[in-house]
């Protein structure tokens, strides 16, 4: 049987959302390397899309059945960029 | 075939899974889109590794002007929730204000959308201006295709609301809420992969 479902507080959330925006325009100006700057400028993007999936699109009430749905292309993609990947990084 | 049954509210739900037909209709769709929008994403993370002169070029792009629009998505988003937590609530008043706030705020994406790209255009940074601007051009317009098709089937949603024809279909609202939220996730990597410095 599906999990009962509650309302997040989806104002929180929003507030969550667009902090981390900020945060993300923020660290593309600090003078810090490069390499930190997109790490963390792509961690505060995945956290975004799990903060929407997640209370938005109500994943985490849903049944196994939707997560493998949302997961198993990612999966899919994931693989097609590693096969992929060799042919650009070692040309 | 596996037997359906039809609950309180209407949803038709399948006995195998538990999980309504629309909803999982939808999930399917969502799932095409993910290898969609993932290959082409995955395609411009490799060309733009396996090349130089990418950064040169993003640095062109407006960032408060893309910053503005991922504000104006995040807030489509919570609208569009808020209106499938109204409809849950049994509050049509409530349905039909926030579906009309998404609507807004999914044309207000796209019209300044529309005004970047003129501007990008005017500046010479035309679709065949280099692999960069192919990639934003056909990246961005695939999104903004998909927010103009979540915008009409909120429109729908809002006048079926506003002519009391949501009754019993409440759910709908949910399941066009999937989608535009989906999108949104797909913006929430574009803005970064396009925008910000890297």
């Amino acid at each position: 049987m599906a999990r009962e479902r509650v309302h997040p507080n989806y104002v929180a959330v929003w507030l969550w959302l667009v902090g981390l925006l900020i945060a993300s325009v923020v660290i593309s100006y600090l003078p810090i390397s490069r390499g930190v700057a997109v790490f963390l400028i792509f961690v505060a993007a995945f956290v975004k899309a799990v903060l929407v999936a997640l209370n938005y699109m109500h994943l985490r009430f849903e049944r196994p059945l939707i997560y493998a749905m949302a997961v198993i292309p990612l999966a899919i993609f994931f693989v097609l960029w590693i096969v992929l990947y060799p042919d650009i990084a070692l040309r | 075939m596996a037997e359906a049954h039809v609950m309180a509210v209407g949803v038709e739900t399948r006995s195998v899974t538990g999980i309504p037909t629309g909803k999982l209709g939808v999930w399917w769709f969502l799932a095409s889109e993910i290898v969609l929008f993932g290959g082409l994403i995955g395609v411009y993370i490799m060309s733009r590794l396996g090349g130089a002169g990418w950064s040169e070029m993003a640095a062109h792009l407006s960032v408060p002007i893309g910053t503005l629009n991922t504000f104006v998505l995040l807030t489509s988003s919570l609208t569009m929730v808020l209106a499938f937590a109204a409809a849950e609530k049994g509050n049509p008043k409530g349905v039909r204000t926030w579906l009309l706030l998404t609507v807004l705020l999914g044309l207000a994406f796209l019209i300044i959308k529309g005004f970047e790209w003129s501007s990008e255009i005017g500046a010479g940074f035309t679709p065949t201006a280099g692999a960069f601007w192919s990639f934003y051009y056909t990246m961005t317009g695939l999104h903004a295709l998909h927010v103009l098709g979540g915008v009409v089937v909120n429109f729908i949603l809002f006048l079926a609301a506003l002519l009391g024809l949501l009754r019993g279909s409440e759910h709908r609202v949910e399941l066009a809420g999937l989608y535009w939220h989906f999108v949104d996730i797909v913006w929430i990597f574009l803005f970064p992969l396009l925008y910000l410095s890297w």
